[in-house]
């Protein structure tokens, strides 16, 4: 008996992935439900001083340069966020003010950039997914010229399916990393903001 | 007393709720629930599962229930305060967002998105009494003071429809910015004031001579003026300070509600939505959609003094009657 991949099938799973119907006309490789906000605006996260005159000095300060990074992984819990903040700006209450500017610009360009490579990672995964979903159409198609030949000839067709199971492997885990992955620009977002509010509480 | 005996009592006592705190009842748009705080220690103190998108929620006029309309389970559900759990459905028609009592607290009445009606529901009764036809994606819902004028915000024909609650017709349409949400009275019915979410202004009607007399704009360096949508309205009883949430500007800006003039911003939480004071005015409660939290803010300082976590996309707020 001759096994026939469902084509059908595979054409709708195709279908589901959401290539090629951007909901944001002016990002077509963006493949998230939540809106593509390309950059987050500081006003949108800071009330407090004005930061344009820190701006590239906290890389100088070895504190602060030490701490971003660490405050910026995820994996640090925001509870020891909070206590780290409250510890580096209580070191020196004549400075707070200025540390307070330093750390808060540090964690706005840090995690702004990490957005931003995070974002261009899913469009570059969305083009590669568009250009595999071909590639198995392509790949259907000529397994079912195979199928339908006059004399079949079983290695080739054997070879072709395995492929073809490969790609549809490959195509589906694709698919739900992207929708896992979707979700890190808006945490990221949450994250810069409630250090943002630690740290303005703090220079308090 | 046998230890088992002891050990229930002492759990009953740390569960108790003092009978003096104010809770405040927070619906939670995607996490399906309600989050429960006390307004004395700034604490969750239960979340209520509730059914599909929980929006609009109020507490009705005696303080016992809690309603919340569920939308995509197209009612509103009736949450028991002393229980915290749903007993009850009211029959609001589709997709009910947003809704109000009538000043006795006897009639509900319930915008329906979808079908671009109000719902008129009598509350002990559990019945539907009617409806009213009204203008696209009706949305903001407020009732006059003397209890004779439901207006009603509608969302595509940027109108407040001016309806009488006698004769349940409507009298009067007042034009607004685009995408009205909210509309709020001063308690004397000196002016009614509609907040335009796209539009990014709060209008300022007379509801006497129904018309438009004045717009409330809001500005904020370095922010995109699209990132300055007005929802949520709160104003204090002697209709002298307001305060309007700004969604994606995460900020309330402090109003003069004399002169219409902005007089501060304050930096809330992600999203920030609707608004609800403590019944002495001493504290407004903001519910932050993104960063699934609650600010509350210290009203006689103007400042943010808590942040308090709920659940996920936190939208409409009730305070419980004093």
């Amino acid at each position: 008996m001759r096994s026939r991949v469902p084509v059908a099938a595979l054409f709708a799973l195709l279908g589901m992935t959401g290539l090629g119907r951007a909901a944001d006309p002016r990002y077509p490789d963006w493949p998230c439900a939540q809106a593509k906000v390309p950059e987050v605006s500081l006003a949108a996260v800071w009330a407090g001083p004005d930061l344009d005159d820190v701006a590239n000095k906290w890389k100088d300060n070895a504190t602060v340069s030490a701490l971003v990074p660490r405050l910026a992984a995820r994996r640090t819990p925001l509870d020891e966020a909070e206590k780290a903040i409250a510890e580096f700006l209580s070191d020196s209450p004549a400075r707070k003010e200025e540390r307070g500017k330093l750390l808060f610009a540090g964690l706005f360009e840090t995690l702004n950039a990490q957005r931003g490579s995070v974002m261009s990672g899913l469009e570059r995964i969305t083009r590669k997914q568009r250009e595999a979903a071909d590639a198995i159409r392509a790949e259907t198609l000529s397994m079912h010229a195979l199928q339908d030949a006059a004399t079949p000839d079983p290695a080739k067709i054997e070879q072709t399916g395995n492929q073809l199971l490969w790609q549809t492997r490959i195509f589906e885990d694709r698919r739900r990393v992207i929708k896992f992955v979707c979700e890190v620009p808006v945490a990221i977002d949450q994250r810069l903001f409630a250090l943002g509010r630690i740290i303005q509480q703090g220079m308090e | 007393m046998s230890r088992q005996m002891f050990y229930a009592v002492a759990i009953w006592l740390a569960c108790a709720v003092p009978a003096s705190a104010t809770m405040a009842y927070v619906s939670n748009e995607k996490s399906n629930t309600v989050s429960v705080i006390d307004t004395d220690s700034w604490t969750v103190t239960r979340t209520i599962k509730v059914g599909q998108r929980p929006r609009g929620i109020e507490f009705t006029h005696d303080g016992k229930s809690v309603l919340v309309a569920v939308g995509d389970d197209d009612t509103i559900e009736v949450i028991d305060v002393a229980k915290q759990e749903v007993v009850d459905t009211l029959p609001s028609g589709p997709d009910p967002e947003l809704f109000v009592q009538d000043a006795a607290g006897k009639l509900l009445y319930v915008a329906n998105e979808n079908d671009n009606t109000v719902t008129i529901i009598d509350i002990a009764r559990r019945g539907r009494l009617g409806e009213v036809q009204v203008g696209v994606e009706p949305e903001g819902m407020a009732i006059s003071p003397d209890g004779k004028i439901l207006i009603n915000t509608s969302e595509t024909t940027n109108m407040a429809h001016f309806i009488d609650t006698a004769t349940r017709q409507i009298v009067a349409n007042v034009l607004v910015d685009a995408r009205p949400r909210f509309a709020e009275f001063k308690r004397d019915n000196s002016e009614l004031w509609v907040s335009a979410e796209i539009g990014g202004t709060v209008t300022v009607i007379d509801p006497v001579k129904r018309e438009a007399t004045g717009k409330i704009s809001f500005a904020i360096p370095g922010l995109r003026r699209e990132a300055i949508q007005p929802v949520g309205i709160g104003m204090t009883k002697d209709g002298k300070t307001a305060f309007v949430a700004l969604g994606p500007a995460n900020r309330v800006a402090v109003v003069d509600a004399m002169t219409h003039q902005v007089t501060k911003y304050l930096l809330v939480g992600q999203r920030v939505w609707h608004l609800a004071f403590t019944p002495d005015e001493k504290y407004l409660l903001t519910t932050n959609g993104v960063s699934n939290d609650v600010s509350v803010i210290d009203v006689a300082a103007l400042k943010v003094i808590k942040t308090i976590q709920v659940g996920e996309l936190p939208w409409g707020i009730a305070m419980a009657p004093p």
